[in-house]
């Protein structure tokens, strides 16, 4: 197994020097791209002697400390999508930016006061047993890995096509090779290192990209030594659309879209399952509690820096003929626009490090979807639905390790169609559907003691259906992918109705539910919840 | 004795909890739903800027906001191993 780490490592980055157009330009990118390779197959090849069980492969064992799994949170969040994409948004309309950054953010407190302490309490590997520990196991693991896997590949979609174009970009490679490339090194990751791996990889991105971001903010703030509000008057003047950037644009335009995108956005990350499956890793409530104060600060230290880089381009670069096509706008597109910053600041070797950090990034954040799609895939349904519980171990990691490959064959396909479209919407449909389905059967699983079999899976079922439906009807899809003139559901953001569907649909169908199973589930309810406020009855972390 | 008092303290948890949890989402779920109300109903005034700056209260605000989250979890964290976790600490010795 060695020897194959050894090829991936001298193969990928001698293609990359081989195809790439530009290599002049993009030195500092490969070595650093290549440097990384190395120190995660090798990390990889470390962690896969430490993972050779379940929990190893699911959740590195419960032996991640709390600032470790701080970091690799952010790492989570901080994926090329957000860090490009953002400061994308900012340089293009200013103040709009900032909504996202808030909006991915008040996600956090919400995951730490209501979540994240219960669901260490309760669950092993992925939050379906929170669910269903007291509810029935076949029907619930069903409705759960659903959630996961549709969140899940809708995220990978947006991520790989992300990823092709990026790096295409960045290093002149053709795009189904990049997108190849990131599938292959993916899949070794997980396969081999499971979430040990994983976790590391994301730890190493994270610290890489605070500290490249870091850089870039610093180096445009000296250049106003740091008088921001001769920075930002700088930049009004130079936007195009002045001071109005300084307010926000067009992005809500009424209230019930306000609302609609507001709760998405709030409750959506407490139902992401790769990040939920993250508290799994550490050993108990109190470092999973320390785990969000740790992400929370970096994650809201990193969008600020985001907002600094957007506001940066705007001074700095759209105004530089270097960075612009004959029309003006930016080489590549408004996502590049803090690559272009860091050649600004910081020429070739900035350039050259953001780049591969950027590369790094996307690795990392398909890496643990992978990882969480595969369990959804492995522990969920094989295990427990389709064996009901009685599947040795070793032909669970079997089936995860399959499970690993095939979804990662399936992303490289998926990338590969995807590529033309318009992929912008798929991660606010992921975000939709985790707040739709997954965060409120998992939220009234652990608080709501009348909750029943019959509620949970026709409340979040019907939920997730229309959630789907209405993205679809709606203008990002009907209107805009579709080319049809107008759409038939009126509104963008469709989470304020499908939530409501679900909570409705989970409250009727449970306080109207009198069969004897639901009265044994709710019989049940008084001791899961001391278990989930005591942690009394949890699993001890294994020592390696 | 101690069988019986574990019950006690569980409750006591649970009260405990809820008594810091309880603000604690309020201030969350209003402070950003607020942000969100303003962007949907006032825009103008999120882009007024503060006087002698071209600094506008949105940027200001979105910032503090930022702020207020990070400070919203570490207060928790902080009363939650200050206040919760002897609790829980005690219930587990007894049970």
């Amino acid at each position: 197994m060695y020897k194959l780490f050894f090829l991936l490592g001298v193969l990928l980055p001698s293609i990359l020097m081989a195809s790439t157009s530009e290599p002049k330009q993009n030195y500092m990118a490969i070595i650093m791209f290549t440097l990384f390779v190395g120190v995660t197959l090798f990390i990889t090849y470390w962690a896969s002697k430490r993972t050779q069980t379940a929990s190893g492969f699911y959740t590195a064992g419960g032996n991640i400390t709390g600032l470790q799994n701080g970091l690799a949170i952010s790492g989570d969040f901080m994926s090329a999508a957000s860090f490009l994409g953002i400061s994308g948004l900012v340089y293009l309309s200013g103040f709009d930016g900032l909504i996202y950054s808030i909006g991915f953010l008040i996600g956090w407190p919400i995951i730490l006061l209501l979540i994240a302490e219960p669901l260490r309490n309760l669950g092993k590997y992925s939050f379906a047993d929170v669910v269903s520990f007291r509810l029935e196991q076949k029907p619930i693991r069903i409705l759960a890995a659903c959630g996961s896997l549709s969140t899940v590949i809708l995220y990978l979609i947006a991520q790989m096509v992300g990823a092709g174009k990026l790096i295409e970009i960045l290093f002149g490679l053709p795009y189904y090779s990049a997108v190849t490339i990131v599938g292959t090194l993916m899949i070794s990751y997980v396969t081999f290192g499971g979430m040990l791996a994983t976790t590391w990889v994301q730890i190493i991105k994270a610290v890489l990209l605070l500290f490249g971001a870091t850089i870039i903010a610093f180096l445009v703030l000296y250049q106003f030594e740091f008088n921001i509000d001769q920075f930002f008057s700088e930049a009004v003047n130079t936007h195009d659309k002045g001071e109005s950037i300084m307010a926000p644009g067009g992005l809500i335009s009424d209230p019930i879209s306000a609302i609609s995108l507001g709760l998405a956005l709030m409750f959506g990350t407490a139902g992401l399952p790769h990040i939920l499956m993250r508290f799994f890793t550490v050993s108990d409530a109190v470092e999973a509690r320390k785990s969000v104060v740790y992400a929370t600060g970096f994650i809201g230290y990193f969008y600020i820096l985001t907002f600094i880089i957007g506001f940066g381009a705007i001074v700095l670069v759209s105004n530089n003929p270097e960075y612009l096509n004959n029309s003006g706008t930016l080489i590549g597109n408004n996502n590049m626009a803090a690559i272009h910053l860091s050649h600004a600041v910081g020429g070739d070797i900035l350039l050259g490090f953001i780049s591969a950090v950027a590369f790094a990034t996307i690795l990392a954040v398909v890496s643990g979807l992978t990882l969480a799609g595969a369990s959804a895939i492995s522990h969920d349904l094989y295990a427990n639905v389709f064996l009901k519980g009685l599947s040795d171990e070793k032909k669970e990691m079997k089936i995860s390790k399959i499970a690993t490959i095939s979804l990662g064959i399936l992303a490289i396909f998926l990338g590969i169609i995807f590529e033309k479209q318009n992929v912008a919407f798929m991660v606010g449909l992921a975000f939709a559907i985790a707040a739709t389905t997954n965060f409120p059967i998992l939220l009234l699983s652990i608080y709501w003691k009348n909750l029943t079999t019959k509620g949970a899976v026709i409340g979040g079922s019907a939920g997730l259906i229309l959630v789907i439906l209405l993205v679809i009807l709606g203008p990002v899809v009907w209107v805009d992918i579709f080319n049809n003139d107008k759409a038939i559901f009126y509104y963008k953001y469709p989470a304020l109705f499908s939530m409501t569907v679900t909570f409705f649909g989970i409250w009727f169908f449970s306080i109207t539910d009198k069969s004897k199973g639901s009265i044994a589930e709710k019989k049940l309810f008084e001791g899961q919840y001391f278990r989930s406020q005591t942690g009394i009855g949890i699993e001890k972390s294994s020592s390696h | 004795m101690q069988k019986d008092t574990y019950k006690e303290t569980y409750k006591r948890l649970i009260r405990t909890r809820t008594k810091i949890l309880f603000p604690l989402i309020l201030l969350t779920v209003i402070s950003y739903f607020s942000f969100i109300w303003i962007i949907a109903f006032n825009p103008k005034f999120f882009g007024t800027l503060i006087v002698g700056t071209k600094i506008s209260i949105g940027i200001l605000l979105g910032f503090f906001l930022i702020l207020l989250i990070f400070i919203i979890t570490f207060i928790y964290v902080y009363l939650a191993n200050k206040k919760i976790e002897p609790l829980i600490k005690q219930i587990q010795k007894n049970v």
